[in-house]
């Protein structure tokens, strides 16, 4: 509703890809969700597919290397805390043999 | 009224398609990433397809036979994706049918959740889609059944663990063969894996647990109000179906690993190595990146945990608690990506329209100049994209004009929708009964007509900085007009931008008009369509008289099945002139489709039923094409997809007004140029197409470039009226882009100083004033005017609401009789005003009884609910209208709801909102259509589907209206007394005077032969057979009674007070001229209180009214008992009406109602109807031609006043000689002694 109020809301840009959108709250902590915390600060829109509140996530911060990415797979991936995708694969060692291989997959597919 | 009603009503049918068609394709795109592609042909491998062969396939164009095979076979390369569509569709209709048979069990879903309208997601959850999870499991089963060494391990889960995985059937099975392959080799792998994972992945909680056992705790748990998902949403839904196949998925995990546990690697020991500090260990929850709050620890320790002795197996434990949690945050997680992907594609899609390489360019003209033209045709995305550039440049204030209204609604959805609601609520729309605008809104989508009302309040349209015109070239009457009225505000502001949208039809005229405005050419999305010309044999062209000869058509019919093979989709769009000339087709195509069992047949036009015209958008079985037959309403209004055959035969009807005759016809005309490349077009939009002209090339070439504009043909009374209430002071010499007929534009300003709208001068009038606010043609909006006059304006406001939207009656309603039989009760022998006060107020009382049933009486009657709901949203806003007006003289006390009813409607608000959310999550899905309907019997499979938003329109309309108070009214209105409904009569009689008709001498009054009536202007007309009259003559029979002798006359006739004409509301001609919704009418009284012209001669024993009729009277007491009751009724009604509007001027307060109006409105009520129930004896007969010629004396008969005309002289006391008829005029329209 404030968003509505100030008129146009402010824009996440993912540095990665040409993805952008407007989004609602930074954080971990919607305040329009009741019972959900974020396990990262992130940009959130609600999710304009529902009527429910519902929340989107629609990016985040790079955990190593700060960098602004969104969560789609070619960018980032979430395990315990967000990546941008060179850094997983700066350190794929480091990830368990399940993440490696979905990432592998991906590069085939 | 008349004669905007057709063309309206095909705007308001038409709108109602687009919007289901919006809805759909919303729906689609919506749904995209959960269901496969849907479409129609496979749009993307179409246009791959399409992208490979168009250079080419384009320079062969001429080469028909050629590049016909060619494309037979590019279908065959999307033969697979045709199948694949089609067992979607299947499936669909697999969900929506309540019937079994062995493969619809194993698709459906346990029952039990079949009502949360539970989408089919396609699942990817940790790197495993849904195919992989199918497929593994397939393969479980085959393995367990083969070897059957698996333990007997019987999973019987409380969610009956699905079985839809092994749904799909065996050919699937075959088609995945080599896929499957690799399955087993991933399978095998996923195994070994899982071996090493952690206890918590096959963790302790058995999962043949019947969870749902426990569904009333876990939803309070998990799904409360503040819950996480809500009950009843769709995403709760999908969560329970993805709970299902996961606990599937476990227990044959659990299954196959039997009681193994697994064994904790070295590796786990080693948690968070590394530089990251990573656990080693793989958990999905780790991929997830939020947590729940709920439920609270506290919470958690009122549950009990697993304890050794096995004694909890069917009890919630705190366990089981945290995992289904686990489950529900998997959940989530899935569907975070879910959405996320929905976002990146919708976003795709709007970068990959044609529009979107000009966005840059069409923002920069905008910038630059005041008037810009974009021009791109269907699916360049000019309508969705070019408001949201603006909107992104900076440009606020902005408002989209759109032909039709549920355009207008679509398009904010879906802006709002693209633009991920990032404007909120600036984004709405405002139609004629709805509205979502707010003080925020900043794009708004209206429709033309009521832009133009809003320039009555605000002149130069201050409001807004940018108006965008869309859809132009379609020359809509209120659309050319505010073309011209936007020409001259651009003078006065110079701060405004105007964006003129069109197809390219026609741009160098639009260009032309606003000073050489640029103009931005987008290209459509047009897949290559061959045209054949395959002009109809002279034998077979028939003559008008005739039906059409179906044999042209059904050639075609064969040639396709002869020359495509049935796997390839598309259907055939068949474009008719009207609704005789599709039944003939129709019936001819269904004989043939009952021989080879390959065709669907349905009609389309605006007269079906809104069920009937959905039928177009459904899916016809595999193998089985649609052939839609269809009116020029496919043309640009209603849009289907998966059309691949065109066959134009190259003609429409269209309503003309003759204004000599004042009459509509409607007439057969060939087709434009432009009108003939949009109805070829419509097979090139999912696929490349083929156009059959059932004309030759050299016709074409004759054919005129564009249609004929509206301003041309329709009558310009509600125009011009509204050109002089915006004050334009020389209606005459209006700028239009294309001026209308010079003597059409006399006719409407006679026309309105008729009805007393303008002054002499064509200076507005109070009652001009008046009509020019009712969103109303002048007739309808007179009879409200002079309704609130008298204490009937109930009945009225229904009848004029009734009369402004299409009938409710159904084609079905005239042929089917059952449902002329169950009607037969709401006919009145007054004639058809009356019945569809009848109908309406007997819905009413539908309504009011509560019964949910209200649809179902309808359609048992041939009555169409849609026009009932859309009447009383008009009569509340006549009724507003006049209120604020002050119109409705002492307000009805408003009454106040008890405290029950309130309640009752606090918890219908509830319900409402439901109800809503639900529709909108599960917008209308496509139905598979069944090869033999020849009759609409599937009713109540519709009215199972349809239940939701039927009872989403019944709640609406009770909390919109005071349904009680409405029964109250209604049931006035059913036992009206014979004296009320003459004055009924009356009222609107004074909107639809001179609309009389005189019935002929010779009429039979039996119902086999037509019955014949002569209007002023237009002799022999007869009755339209879906009047009441058509069947019912003998009422209209004229009474007997003595004939006056000769001398006095001239003329036989009998001597009677009960003589009667025909009063109707329009005059349409087709085949015939039709007197159209007819009511009989008191002769005498009617006239001459309506009459402009009244003579009598100087015994007062002849009169004749409007150089039309002859009354007679046996002697002159009758004629002076009447004459002065009419001119004392007539000056009085004048005065009453007056002093009304007078009041309307002045600002409301309260009480301050004039009190000698009050009294005098009393007064002429009461003589009013003394008047229309006196008594008096007359002979009536119309004038002829040699009549006429020797009517009046002249004005040199110079007749003396004699001591007879006193009374007269009361009214006018200088009464002076009538310039041409001789004798004396007494008042304006009333000359005696000639
Ligand atoms: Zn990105
Ligand atoms: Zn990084």
């Amino acid at each position: 509703m404030d968003a509505e109020k100030e008129g146009k809301r402010r824009s996440f840009e993912c540095s990665s890809c040409q993805f952008s959108s407007p989004y609602d709250y930074f954080g971990k902590r919607p305040g329009f969700l009741k019972s959900i915390v974020l396990l990262e600060e992130a940009y959130v829109m609600k999710d304009p597919f529902t009527p429910e509140n519902r929340h989107l996530t629609l990016g985040g911060h790079c955990s190593e290397c700060n960098k602004p990415v969104c969560v789609g797979k070619d960018c980032s991936i979430f395990y315990t805390r967000r990546f941008c995708i060179d850094c997983v694969m700066e350190n794929l060692e480091e990830f368990p043999k399940e993440v490696q291989q979905e990432l592998n997959k991906k590069d085939k597919g | 009224m008349p004669r905007d009603r057709s063309d309206e009503d095909r705007y308001r049918r038409s709108s109602d398609h687009s919007r289901r068609h919006h809805e759909r394709r919303d729906e689609r795109k919506s749904h995209h990433e959960s269901h496969r592609e849907r479409s129609s042909y496979s749009e993307r491998s179409q246009r791959e397809d399409y992208e490979r062969h168009d250079s080419s396939s384009r320079r062969r164009d001429s080469n028909h036979r050629h590049r016909y095979d060619e494309s037979s076979s590019r279908y065959d390369d999307t033969k697979h994706e045709y199948r694949k569509e089609r067992e979607d569709g299947t499936r669909n209709k697999i969900k929506s049918s309540s019937r079994s048979s062995p493969e619809r069990h194993r698709e459906r879903r346990p029952s039990r959740f079949s009502d949360l309208h539970v989408r089919k997601p396609s699942w990817n959850f940790y790197g495993y889609t849904s195919d992989d999870i199918k497929d593994a499991e397939k393969l479980q089963k085959e393995r367990d059944t083969s070897t059957s060494n698996s333990g007997g391990t019987v999973i019987s889960t409380g969610l009956r663990a699905s079985s839809a995985f092994t749904g799909s059937s065996s050919n699937q099975n075959l088609e995945h063969q080599d896929r499957t392959q690799e399955e087993m080799k991933r399978t095998d792998k996923q195994r070994s894996e899982e071996q090493g994972k952690p206890e918590t992945e096959t963790s302790s909680v058995a999962w043949s647990f019947d969870w749902d056992r426990h569904r009333y705790e876990l939803d309070k748990l998990f799904f409360d109000d503040d819950g996480v998902l809500k009950r009843g949403s769709s995403d709760y839904g999908d969560f329970w179906s993805f709970f299902e196949r996961y606990q599937s998925f476990q227990s044959k995990k659990q299954a196959r690993l039997g009681s193994h546990k697994a064994k904790k690697t070295e590796e786990d020991k080693h948690a968070k190595t590394g530089k990251l500090k990573l656990p080693r260990t793989f958990d999905k929850r780790h991929s997830i990146n939020l947590e729940m709050t709920v439920p609270s620890k506290h919470t958690l320790k009122s549950y009990s945990h697993v304890t050794a002795s096995g004694e909890e197996k069917d009890e919630l434990t705190s366990e089981r608690v945290l995992e289904f949690k686990k489950v529900l945050l998997l959940y989530l997680g899935f569907n975070q990506k879910q959405q996320f992907n929905k976002v990146v594609k919708l976003r795709k899609d709007q970068c990959n329209l044609p529009i979107a390489k000009y966005r840059e360019t069409i923002v920069e003209a905008v910038r630059k100049n005041s008037v810009v033209i974009v021009a791109g045709d269907t699916g360049c995305g000019k309508s969705t994209q070019v408001p949201q550039y603006l909107m992104s440049a900076g440009f606020d204030s902005v408002a989209v004009t759109q032909p039709r209204r549920i355009a207008c609604i679509s398009l904010a959805k879906r802006v709002g929708y693209e633009t991920l609601h990032e404007y909120g609520s600036q984004v709405g729309y405002q139609i004629r009964f709805e509205t979502t605008k707010t003080q925020a809104t900043k794009l708004l989508f209206l429709t033309e007509g009521l832009l133009l009302r809003q320039l009555q309040l605000d002149p130069v349209l201050s409001q807004y900085s940018v108006l965008i015109l869309d859809e132009v070239h379609e020359r809509h009457l209120h659309g050319d007009f505010l073309l011209g009225v936007l020409r001259c505000m651009m003078e006065q502001r110079d701060d405004l931008k105007l964006v003129l949208m069109s197809a390219t039809i026609n741009i160098n005229l639009f260009s032309n008009y606003f000073k050489d405005a640029p103009v931005i050419q987008v290209p459509g999305r047009l897949y290559p369509i061959q045209v054949e010309y395959v002009p109809i044999k002279e034998s077979e062209q028939g003559s008008k008289s005739e039906r059409l000869d179906a044999r042209p058509y059904l050639r075609i019919m064969q040639r396709i099945d002869h020359k495509y093979p049935d796997s390839e989709r598309g259907d055939l769009l068949v474009f008719l002139s009207g609704v005789s000339e599709i039944s003939s087709v129709v019936e001819a195509a269904k004989m043939y489709a009952s021989q080879t069992n390959r065709w669907i047949v349905l009609p389309l036009h605006s007269s079906l039923s809104v069920a009937e015209q959905d039928k177009a958008f459904d899916i016809s079985p595999e193998g089985v094409r649609k052939c839609i037959v269809s009116t020029n309403i496919a043309e640009t209004s209603v849009t289907i997809d998966g059309v691949r055959f065109i066959v134009d035969s190259g003609k429409v009807k269209e309503m003309n007004y003759n204004s000599q005759a004042k009459m509509q016809q409607l007439q057969e005309f060939w087709i434009s140029r432009a009108s003939s490349e949009q109805r070829k077009g419509r097979a090139g939009r999912t696929g490349p197409g083929v156009c059959f002209r059932l004309y030759g090339e050299d016709d074409y070439d004759a054919f005129q470039a564009y249609s004929t504009p509206e301003i041309q043909r329709v009558p310009l009374d509600s125009l011009l009226l509204q050109m002089v209430a915006l004050g334009l002071k020389r209606p005459r010499e209006f700028p239009f882009i294309e001026a209308p007929p010079a003597n059409s534009i006399e006719n409407s300003i006679t026309f309105l100083k008729e009805q007393g709208a303008l002054s002499e001068k064509e200076k507005l009038t109070p009652v001009g004033r008046m009509l020019s606010q009712l969103p109303v043609d002048v007739v309808i909006g007179k009879m409200l005017i002079m309704g609130t006059i008298f204490k009937m304006i109930d009945p009225v406001l229904s009848i004029a609401a009734a009369l402004s939207v299409q009938s409710p009656f159904t084609s079905r309603a005239h042929r089917d009789h059952d449902a002329m039989s169950a009607r037969k009760s709401l006919e009145s022998d007054h004639g058809d005003p009356f019945t569809l006060l009848n109908a309406y107020d007997e819905w009413i009382q539908m309504k009011a009884s509560g019964g949910s049933s209200s649809r179902k009486w309808c359609k048992r009657r041939g009555l169409e609910e849609q026009r009932f709901y859309e009447m009383s949203k008009l009569k509340k806003q006549f009724k507003e209208l006049l209120d604020t007006n002050n119109l409705l003289g002492m307000k009805d006390a408003r009454r106040e709801y008890s405290s029950l009813e309130r309640q009752s409607r606090n918890r219908e608000r509830k319900r409402l909102r439901e109800l809503k959310r639900k529709t909108q999550n599960s917008s209308k899905k496509r139905k598979l259509l069944k090869l033999e309907n020849e009759d609409f019997d599937d009713s109540d499979e519709d009215e199972e589907s349809d239940d939701d938003a039927s009872k989403l329109q019944d709640i609406q309309f009770k909390l919109s209206h005071d349904v009680t108070e409405m029964e109250a009214k209604s049931n006035m209105n059913r036992s009206l007394l014979n004296r009320e409904i003459n004055l009924l009569k009356v009222i609107l009689c004074s909107g639809l005077y001179p609309q009389l008709a005189i019935a002929d001498d010779c009429n039979s009054y039996r119902k086999e032969s037509d019955q014949v009536f002569h209007t002023k202007a237009k002799p022999f007309v007869v009755l339209h057979p879906t009047g009441i009259f058509a069947t019912n003559p003998d009422v209209l029979e004229p009474p007997d009674g003595d004939t006056l002798p000769e001398e006095t006359t001239g003329k036989r006739g009998a001597l009677s007070a009960k003589h009667q004409l025909l009063s109707y509301v329009s005059l349409l001609e087709t085949n015939k001229p039709y007197l159209m919704n007819t009511m009989r009418v008191p002769a005498l009284q009617t006239m001459l209180l309506y009459a402009r012209s009244l003579d009598t001669n100087q015994q007062c024993t002849r009169l004749i009214v409007d150089e039309w009729l002859e009354f007679c009277f046996a002697d002159s007491e009758a004629a002076e008992d009447i004459l002065p009751v009419v001119l004392h009724l007539r000056a009085t009604w004048i005065k009453v009406l007056e002093m009304r509007l007078k009041e309307s001027q002045r600002s409301l307060n309260f009480g301050a109602a004039d009190l000698r109006v009050v009294h005098l409105e009393r007064l002429l009520a009461r003589k009013l109807a003394e008047y229309l129930s006196s008594h008096v004896e007359y002979t009536m007969r119309k004038l002829g031609a040699t009549d006429l010629q020797h009517l009046y004396i002249g004005s040199s008969g110079g007749l003396l006043k004699s001591s007879d005309d006193e009374f007269f002289s009361t009214f006018s006391k200088d009464s002076e000689p009538h310039p041409t008829k001789g004798g004396w005029k007494v008042t304006d329209f009333m000359t005696y002694g000639w």
